[in-house]
């Protein structure tokens, strides 16, 4: 019995030596995804340990395997207790995190949300990525750009009826294509298809057989316009009907380059991890974070009137000639 | 049952990790700080892993728990964030809301209990399917979303101290005393155990199992509702998959502190002391900035060799009290 203690007491010893990071440097600071292991948050992992080489800071990635509120609050925790000097987070659930992020801040640990908004009373920075309005409005005037023509049937093919973000821009897009786009006509109300490509897929077969004049798609949700694509594609119908709309470079890059996608577009994540981590350093250094300042490898920023909203800038589009230069 | 070794052996390897990490982050892993962040962490756990204990006694398992908890959880929530029940007082919405808690659990229960015992469906099958019903119920009533903004008041349950040692915890250690008085100490827990160990035995024994079934799912109900109580509290909100993470580490939990999976034996203890492992592991990694997968990884590994400990230890047991029959035979002839 001795013996088996012992030899657990080694193995779990060495594992720990093995696995502590190396020894703080000036500033540490804390960016929690909603979970670790996706493209998305594997892509803005990179951004932000870059920026923390770039600008001379530790800089520690952790979050839990699963997208659970609770499992970012006990992280959360013992964060402060291993003391940091600023956390950023990208919440599961924004309310569930409220309590601990003040104890964060009675702590003196500059707190920040990134990707999706905490509570706005507790943070002193909020990162998005991009302005909902404008990222909206973006999406009808590739459509336009795409089409060729203001004029015309067009459909939408979203991820999901309930998601908040996605209605949000579409929203946008919808009223601003009422002002400047009168001749667009949708032919059906926004479409469904689950988060899934394979049922974009099969609502835009569907969708072509039903409305033969239809001239655009947008494709709101990532997998949405691929699916789309995906249809046009085989139906050799890429000439006749442009789809556009938000989507990962990877997934994008052999539509793109038949054709049968006209552009996607997103944010990247990774400029929006080297972004948050590299105002976390401003702050940290007490310096002031303003509206269209130049942040370096990011761009200009916008900072919203509330002195805590930045927005990291216009969406990216990827065509068939760029979509290489990303990988996410 | 006659000896606390395995009780004796967890509480070395939770000496030993303890040890361990006070070694690699003195300053952070014993600071008053990191005590307290931990104290406040564990009963959550624990008190869900007690409820998952009392049930694995009787060779059942409570698939539901959690999902439990969070049903119970999300209908005070809708009391507490004032959605039903506007004007009333913020101590009458909080008194509500516990008292909603404390009956939807019992009702919860006595489902649990009654197909279990009245009806006879294995407690593996009952309890996944209670899981997906309430998982579904809860689903149905938030619409997926987050239940939240709670009256301030309410954050004592989960997020204050009395003298120093915080308010979940003292909850947590008034009911495993309760479960340990009730398990060790009354006839009603050898009860409880004779139904886990020979169910035969304890019909013939006058024992009323169907009753003692009951019992036993509605307990582990209530203990989900009370865990409830401090997770609304602590993560100021309620949603479908509050504390979903402590399903099967529950049952891990308890596993590890030494309870038969099958049902007859373990000790309220072992169980306290297999939580307070997991849990200075877990914080422990965490201030040690381990990634959360080796964590993971490593959680695992320990529990599967204490486990195998656990079975080397108890077959040489057995052997050295078979040698001793034999023994005892040979003299006699």
């Amino acid at each position: 019995m001795k013996k088996s203690l012992r030899v657990i007491l080694l193995a779990a010893l060495v594992c720990s030596l093995f696995f502590v990071t190396a020894q703080a440097k000036e500033y540490t600071i804390l960016v929690m995804p909603k979970l670790v292991g996706i493209p998305y948050f594997n892509a803005s992992e990179t951004g932000a340990l870059q920026a923390g080489k770039d600008l001379g800071v530790n800089v520690i990635y952790a979050g839990p395997t699963q997208a659970d509120a609770a499992a970012q609050v006990k992280m959360i925790e013992d964060y402060i207790s291993r003391g940091v000097d600023a956390i950023a987070v990208a919440p599961n659930d924004p309310a569930a995190l409220t309590p601990v992020l003040r104890r964060a801040k009675q702590r003196g640990i500059l707190v920040m949300d990134w990707d999706t908004p905490a509570d706005k009373s507790v943070v002193e920075l909020s990162v998005h990525q991009i302005d909902d309005k404008v990222y909206g409005e973006h999406n009808w005037d590739l459509l336009v750009e795409a089409m060729g023509t203001d004029e015309g049937e067009y459909a939408i093919i979203t991820g999901g009826l309930a998601a908040a973000n996605l209605n949000t821009w579409i929203d946008h897009g919808l009223a601003y294509a009422k002002e400047k786009y009168p001749n667009l006509k949708l032919v059906t109300e926004r479409i469904p298809s689950d988060e899934k490509q394979q049922e974009a897929y099969r609502k835009t077969l569907d969708l072509l057989r039903a409305y033969p004049n239809l001239k655009g798609i947008i494709g709101i949700s990532t997998p949405a316009p691929i699916g789309a694509a995906q249809a046009v594609e085989e139906r050799g119908l890429q000439d006749k009907v442009a789809v556009v709309g938000t989507a990962l470079p990877n997934d994008s890059a052999p539509y793109l380059k038949s054709g049968a996608l006209k552009v996607s577009t997103l944010w990247d994540p990774a400029k929006l991890g080297y972004l948050t981590v590299a105002l976390a350093v401003k702050r940290l250094n007490g310096e002031e974070v303003y509206d269209g300042m130049e942040i370096s490898n990011v761009g200009v920023i916008d900072v919203w009137d509330d002195g805590i909203t930045v927005i990291m800038g216009p969406p990216t589009d990827f065509t068939a000639d760029n979509v290489d230069q990303f990988d996410f | 049952m006659e000896n606390n070794k395995k009780e004796y052996m967890l509480c070395g390897v939770l000496a030993i990790i303890v040890i361990i990490m006070s070694i690699l982050s003195p300053d952070r892993f014993l600071s008053l700080y990191n005590l307290q962040t931990m104290a406040f962490q564990l009963p959550e756990f624990g008190i869900i892993a007690l409820g998952m204990m009392i049930v694995i006694l009787t060779g059942g398992i409570n698939l539901s728990i959690t999902s439990g908890s969070a049903l119970a959880g999300i209908m005070a929530a809708f009391i507490l964030s004032g959605r039903v029940m506007v004007g009333a007082s913020i101590g009458m919405s909080i008194a509500l809301a516990i008292g909603v808690i404390l009956v939807t659990s019992v009702l919860l229960g006595l489902l649990n209990g009654f197909v279990v015992a009245y009806i006879g469906v294995t407690p593996i099958l009952v309890t996944l399917g209670s899981k997906t019903l309430y998982e579904g119920i809860s689903m149905w009533l938030t619409k997926g979303g987050a239940i939240s903004n709670f009256p301030e008041a309410y954050y004592w349950f989960g997020n204050e101290s009395i003298i120093g040692i915080p308010v979940p915890m003292i909850i947590f250690i008034i009911i495993a005393l309760i479960t340990y008085v009730l398990l060790e100490k009354t006839p009603w827990g050898t009860r409880v155990y004779m139904v886990g160990s020979n169910p035969t035995a304890a019909v013939f024994s006058g024992i009323n199992i169907k009753r003692v079934l009951m019992q036993v799912y509605v307990y582990s109900a209530l203990m989900a509702g009370l865990a409830g109580v401090i997770m609304l509290s602590r993560y100021n909100s309620a949603k479908v998959d509050l504390g979903s993470s402590y399903l099967l580490q529950s049952v891990a939990a308890v596993v590890l502190g030494g309870t038969n999976i099958a049902g007859g034996s373990g000790k309220v203890f072992g169980t306290v002391i297999a939580v307070a492992i997991l849990q200075v592991i877990s914080s422990g990694l965490n201030i040690l900035g381990v990634n959360r997968f080796i964590i993971d990884m490593i959680t695992g590994a320990i529990l599967i060799a204490v486990l195998t400990l656990n079975i080397i230890s108890n077959r040489r047991e057995s052997r050295r009290k078979s040698d001793e029959t034999v023994l005892v035979a040979e003299n006699r002839g």
